[in-house]
């Protein structure tokens, strides 16, 4: 974790001299660092858990925020490509289905990084743009956390923990949003996403379980604008 | 170079101190709940090994499963009952039976002798005995419902009643407040009932097959007078060595010609079957007209497991009381077994006495009752995703040759039938295997966490 502050600290630092070398709104050419706050919703809906299990033992996911910094790249007046680096998202699993209201049964760590190519409308000195984009992400999870109630409720006494994993996949995100062009240097943006996210769980007691999470994610940034 | 391999290393540690604990990992197992103990009160469903002495534990047997670690033959077969599984998940000790001794036959032979003394285990609290019922005393494989002369295991058969006073008894008239106490009964009281209706309905139709036989018989004699008691006679006789119907006709009919009634051996099949029909008539209006009683009765006894558990273990202290309703019985290979009205008055015992039972207790927040009632039905109906490949038939081979008591109680990985039966639901006609007692376990864990009581 530490290493990853430090390799952002750098970027931002790096980005923020470069700056100082000037630029103005988002035209060609030009470079924008923003740093916010970035919510993912996943939109959940479950598959049973295989075979042995209560029969619609479903599941559901939390939401989390996490800080992100945001790095855009405006290619032509237009056109522009996004890049996010930040925390891992934390997020809980619950039962859901016929094992709902048994609480938290396991906590994985999400990080879906996608890299979006946007169209920006209007011009690049307009103060309002708004954008959409489409996006290619990697959507990663680690640390795959079971407890007690996992285990109770997949593998009762014989003394293995359940454990799970989540297969990474790599999936498309479509993105709209707007920009504000605050002044010369400065830019404050509002962006929701969303990602196709279909994935599997599988759980060490050789039960699986078929996931849609379609995250949803609304992300507020302030940036400021420069050229290399 | 130095420097280089320093700044190499704290690199790779670097990497090491990243990568290090990323994949998946069991979490906190412990549960927020803490229980002290666990208490069990019930019937063999329960029971940890109350049998498992003498010409039963010489057999591998003690428990109503697939008994033994055969794990090393497939993992489902671990053995383990339900309560075993519950109070190793809660970091419990391992239950123990809180009696054991057999009441049975004595034998030199060790294999089957029967009669161990009865010993009280004062560091045991799984009270549950094979055969227990709610109040009544005596239950299946009770010396006391055997023959004279004949082969009995002598279950102790302990009700629920007096199980929970031995409990009060040994911990000073209290619970501590912090035991998981579990209550699972019903079972025997059902079958019980049905051996006491089948054994009045073939009583019934003995006498109705003895009476439709005289009146066909005598009429025909030179002497009815003394024809009615030779024939009567007769029939008593071969009554006595056995309940087969046709063996009674023909004994009928032979003293009927040996008292002038010529026509009765030409006429035998006609005289045997309305004889039969007579009996049959008589078995199935004895069942229709006790079936209400039986009904009747396992309401009561459902009632009265609600009172014990409240007036007994809730209102002695105790906090979290799983009440584990009774199974469906009906979809048991024991019912399947019998005739459709039969089973349909087993599932009316089961709803009757869960119906009782509820009302009883449901509403203490003390009270936890889990309706494995449903859940067996929904097993027995849809057993794909449950991950049961068989409902109907018994996992242990019960034939006399390999397994003397007909009962899972003697069943271990050596008397099995032949296949895979590890996903099997039943070890013997009402008793689950060691997978079925794992989805119990699994059940009750999940109805525990919705209720917080982990």
């Amino acid at each position: 974790m530490k290493v990853r502050f430090n390799v952002v600290k750098g970027l931002v630092a790096a980005g923020m001299l470069a700056a100082a070398a000037g630029a103005s709104a988002q035209e060609a050419n030009t470079w924008s660092v923003s740093i916010g706050a970035n919510q993912i919703t996943p939109k959940v809906e479950s598959g049973p858990i295989s075979a042995p299990a209560l029969p619609n033992s479903l599941g559901d996911v939390s939401k989390d925020t996490q800080p992100v910094v945001l790095f855009n790249y405006y290619a032509t007046d237009h056109f522009s490509l996004e890049a996010a680096i930040g925390t891992p998202y934390k997020n809980k699993l619950y039962g859901a289905g016929s094992i709902a209201g048994t609480g938290q049964l396991g906590t994985v760590e999400s990080l879906p990084p996608t890299l979006f190519v946007q169209y920006r409308f209007f011009q690049p000195n307009a103060v309002i743009r708004p954008f959409v984009g489409i996006g290619l992400t990697y959507a990663s999870f680690r640390k795959e956390t079971g407890s007690g109630k996992m285990t109770a409720l997949t593998n009762p006494g014989a003394g293995v923990p359940t454990t799970f994993s989540i297969d990474n996949k790599w999936t498309y995100s479509g993105q709209i949003g707007a920009t504000w062009n605050i002044n010369e240097k400065w830019i404050a943006s509002a962006a929701f996403a969303k990602a196709r996210l279909r994935t599997d769980l599988h759980f060490s007691t050789g039960q699986y379980q078929h996931v849609k999470l379609d995250p949803n994610s609304i992300m507020l940034t302030v940036g400021y604008k420069f050229s290399l | 170079m130095r420097k280089t391999s320093y700044a190499l290393a704290l690199l790779a540690a670097a990497a090491l101190a990243a990568c290090g604990g990323n994949g998946p990992s069991a979490g906190n197992q412990t549960f927020a709940t803490k229980y002290s103990q666990q208490v069990v009160f019930g019937d063999s469903l329960s029971d940890v090994g109350t049998y498992a002495v003498g010409g039963i534990a010489l057999m591998g047997g003690g428990t109503y499963t697939i008994n033994g670690n055969n794990t090393s033959v497939n993992p489902e077969l671990t053995g383990k009952n339900y309560t075993t599984l519950i109070a190793a998940q809660l970091g419990l000790p391992v239950p123990c039976a809180a009696q054991t001794g057999l009441m049975g036959t004595a034998s030199t032979n060790p294999a089957l002798n029967f009669s161990v003394p009865v010993t009280f285990q004062a560091n045991c609290f799984n009270y549950a005995q094979g055969g227990a019922r709610v109040t009544e005393a005596i239950g299946p494989g009770n010396a006391a419902l055997a023959a004279p002369g004949a082969l009995t295991i002598g279950a102790t058969t302990v009700p629920v009643v007096t199980q929970i006073a031995n409990h009060l008894k040994k911990v000073g008239g209290k619970f501590k407040g912090d035991e998981l106490v579990i209550v699972m009964a019903g079972g025997n009281d059902a079958l019980e009932l049905l051996g006491e209706l089948t054994a009045g309905a073939t009583k019934a139709g003995g006498a109705a097959l003895a009476q439709s036989l005289l009146q066909q018989l005598v009429p025909g004699t030179t002497n009815p007078a003394t024809a009615q008691g030779v024939i009567l006679n007769a029939i008593q006789t071969q009554a006595a060595k056995s309940s087969d119907a046709t063996a009674i006709i023909q004994a009928a009919i032979g003293a009927a010609a040996t008292q002038g009634n010529t026509a009765a051996v030409a006429n035998a099949a006609t005289i045997g079957a309305t004889a039969g029909a007579a009996a049959q008539a008589a078995g199935l209006k004895f069942q229709s007209d006790n079936a209400a009683s039986l009904v009747t009765k396992m309401g009561t006894a459902g009632a009265q497991l609600g009172v014990l558990v409240e007036q007994q273990i809730v209102a002695n202290g105790a906090t979290h009381v799983v009440v584990n309703n009774l199974p469906d019985v009906s979809i048991s290979p024991s019912a399947l077994a019998q005739s459709a009205d039969t089973q349909k008055l087993i599932a009316t015992m089961v709803s009757t006495f869960n119906a009782q039972l509820k009302s009883a207790v449901a509403s203490d927040a003390k009270v936890l009752y889990v309706d494995l009632a449903t859940i067996s039905h929904d097993q027995a109906t849809n057993p794909a995703p449950y991950g049961l490949t068989n409902t109907t038939t018994p996992a242990c081979d019960l034939s006399a040759a390999k397994n003397p008591l007909g009962s899972s109680l003697v069943c271990t990985g050596k008397n099995l039938i032949a296949g895979d039966v590890s996903h099997y639901m039943f070890a013997d006609s009402v008793h689950p295997t060691p997978f079925e007692y794992a989805l119990i376990a699994r059940y009750v864990l999940e109805q525990m966490s919705v209720k917080g009581w982990l």
